[in-house]
């Protein structure tokens, strides 16, 4: 493990480095920071305001810094001849796709940490106390992004970067609308099965995005998450298991790529 | 593949080994490397060589397990070639390295030894020798986007050396670099064969490949055309005589021993076969009252080599 480790480490290490990134967190911090001045201009009272700007800038910013992170992880190492000096040295192709996974993880927790500690901080300052639901959204958005990571890191194991960049916009896109497309079409009676089936399928397999956005239940008090921790288990589990089964098939055909 | 038996001191095997490069549709199909069949022996510094294009660093990354074989067999220290286990055994300097950047020399040598599984304290200690080994413990806390190109290919080669390997495969290892840099290096390498250690240096500096290799191999558009010890490749050299007040009788005589003669601006030039016959050349010359000017040997170099091997032809 400990090439897997050094691997995921420089990869963070790089990562925290990339300008792009890091403008795209100052700017979602100053967001988050300026966020309560909005009050006079927004139609609700300010602890909405509030939430609904700090969890939407850290969602939006969190999805671009996955996509924009992953979709270079591994072209970029081919492009640079980097992979040379890894892959010759006793570092099997997993470990380098599991070290990058882990990597840019890693990368995603530190900003989602960054985030979530102004977050918290504002709501301290403009709402005059400390609210712990807060945390629970961020990690939720965590691992969504975390799960964006690795359909970017699967993408970029044969596409090019440019194409990655539509391709996991698209399937983000579509994870975070399927269900709620297939409810609306299963109530609908006129709706044949034709059409029906193929949204079934496409709703299993893409990943479910949507479960991971709890801001509803955490802004508006009055809705209420039926049994909280097993929702959380449940959707965190459902995020573990498909990473995993995007790093296998990541790996597979990492394998069978010749650089 | 199945493995060889190393009952001899075969360090690289390659039995008939074909690599295709096909689009993605099939339609277009490049071989980059032809049945090549290839033995590096044990302790030996061997240059790889070949214009652009003829399949060297294809090779190479096939010897790595970069690339996957079409068709044939590739072994690197009695495994087939990729198998992670000879990886601890083995080093790679690609050309050009490009390392991450942001590391310092210290820290990007610290990245590799912990790929290689160097356990902490030897880690540290490793990493610092090296430093000192290849000149850059000075530099060794700046960042590697602060380094020189020569400065970059100094930390490559102290990463090649952090496991102690057999076998170093070496791509263009002097490309770019300062005279000075580029003698370094080229000591490094000798230093190196005398620790025992087996080269194999893929270059197109061929005054390099000269002064250190001991067998050498010339690729050209995928296939081996060329292949043996650099001092039988290059034998074959001949003598420069040039004399002056000749006469014509002698023409006949020097062509019977092998010689080559020519007049230009009134005097005689010979280029007689390295053999020992110059001699009696000039015992020839002299016996008709010609004037020896000068006698000067030229031994073949590689390059002349390399291009009519390459051309068809010796270089003009």
């Amino acid at each position: 493990m400990n090439a897997t480790a050094a691997i995921a480490g420089a990869t963070f290490g790089e990562a925290v480095r990339k300008r792009v990134l890091m403008v795209i967190l100052l700017a979602a911090l100053v967001i988050i920071l300026i966020s309560p001045a909005f009050e006079p201009f927004a139609g609700r009272g300010q602890r909405t305001l509030v939430m609904s700007f700090g969890f939407g800038i850290i969602q939006l910013a969190g999805t671009f810094i996955a996509i924009i992170l992953c979709t270079g992880l591994i072209p970029t190492e081919i492009e640079r001849r980097t992979i040379y000096t890894i892959l010759s040295k006793p570092v099997q192709r997993w470990q380098f796709v599991l070290g990058k996974l882990l990597g840019a993880i890693g990368t995603l927790a530190f900003i989602y940490a960054m985030m979530g500690l102004v977050f918290l901080l504002v709501t301290r300052l403009s709402l005059g106390a400390f609210e712990p639901q807060v945390i629970k959204g961020i990690v939720m958005f965590f691992f969504q992004s975390s799960l964006l990571a690795s359909v970017t890191l699967f993408f970029s194991t044969f596409v090019s970067p440019l194409v990655n960049y539509f391709l996991s916009a698209g399937v983000f896109l579509m994870g975070n609308l399927m269900s709620t497309f297939l409810e609306t079409i299963q109530r609908n009676p006129e709706v044949t099965p034709l059409t029906r089936i193929p949204v079934q399928i496409l709703t299993i397999i893409l990943p479910n995005f949507a479960n991971f956005n709890i801001q509803n239940p955490i802004i508006n008090p009055e809705q209420v998450l039926t049994d909280e921790l097993a929702y959380f288990i449940q959707t965190i589990a459902y995020a573990i298991v498909y990473m995993a089964l995007l790093l296998v098939g990541s790996i597979l055909i990492f394998n069978q790529r010749e650089m | 593949m199945g493995g060889y038996s190393i009952v001899s001191d075969v360090v690289i095997k390659t039995v008939k080994l074909t690599k295709r490069y096909s689009s993605w549709w099939g339609s277009q199909t490049v071989e980059a490397v032809k049945n090549l069949d290839l033995e590096v022996y044990r302790g030996e510094i061997f240059g790889f060589l070949g214009p652009n294009g003829a399949g060297k660093t294809t090779t190479i990354k096939v010897l790595l397990g970069i690339l996957y074989p079409t068709s044939g067999e590739a072994y690197v220290l009695g495994k087939p070639a990729g198998d992670p286990e000879t990886h601890h055994r083995l080093s790679y300097l690609p050309e050009n390295p490009y390392f991450y950047e942001y590391m310092t020399g210290k820290e990007i040598l610290t990245f590799y030894a912990r790929l290689f599984g160097i356990p902490e304290p030897e880690r540290s200690k490793r990493v610092n020798q090296l430093l000192d080994r290849v000149g850059l413990s000075r530099a060794a806390n700046q960042p590697l986007r602060n380094y020189s190109k020569g400065m970059l290919q100094r930390i490559g080669l102290a990463q090649c050396l952090l496991n102690d390997p057999d076998l170093l495969i070496l791509d263009e290892p002097t490309a770019g670099l300062d005279p000075i840099a580029h003698i370094d290096i080229r000591d490094l390498i000798l230093e190196l064969r005398e620790q025992g250690k087996t080269l194999f240096i893929s270059s197109h500096q061929l005054s390099d490949v000269e002064i250190v290799c001991d067998r050498v191999a010339i690729l050209n558009r995928g296939e081996l055309v060329r292949i043996g010890k650099l001092e039988e490749l290059l034998s074959g050299g001949y003598v420069e005589m040039i004399a002056e007040k000749v006469s014509e009788n002698v023409l006949e005589p020097i062509r019977q021993l092998g010689g080559r003669p020519s007049w230009h601006d009134g005097r005689l030039i010979v280029e007689q076969p390295d053999d020992g016959s110059i001699d009696r050349v000039i015992d020839l010359v002299r016996a008709n009252g010609g004037h020896i000017i000068s006698v000067k040997p030229y031994r073949r170099t590689l390059e002349d080599l390399f291009v009519e091997t390459i051309q068809g032809g010796r270089k003009q």
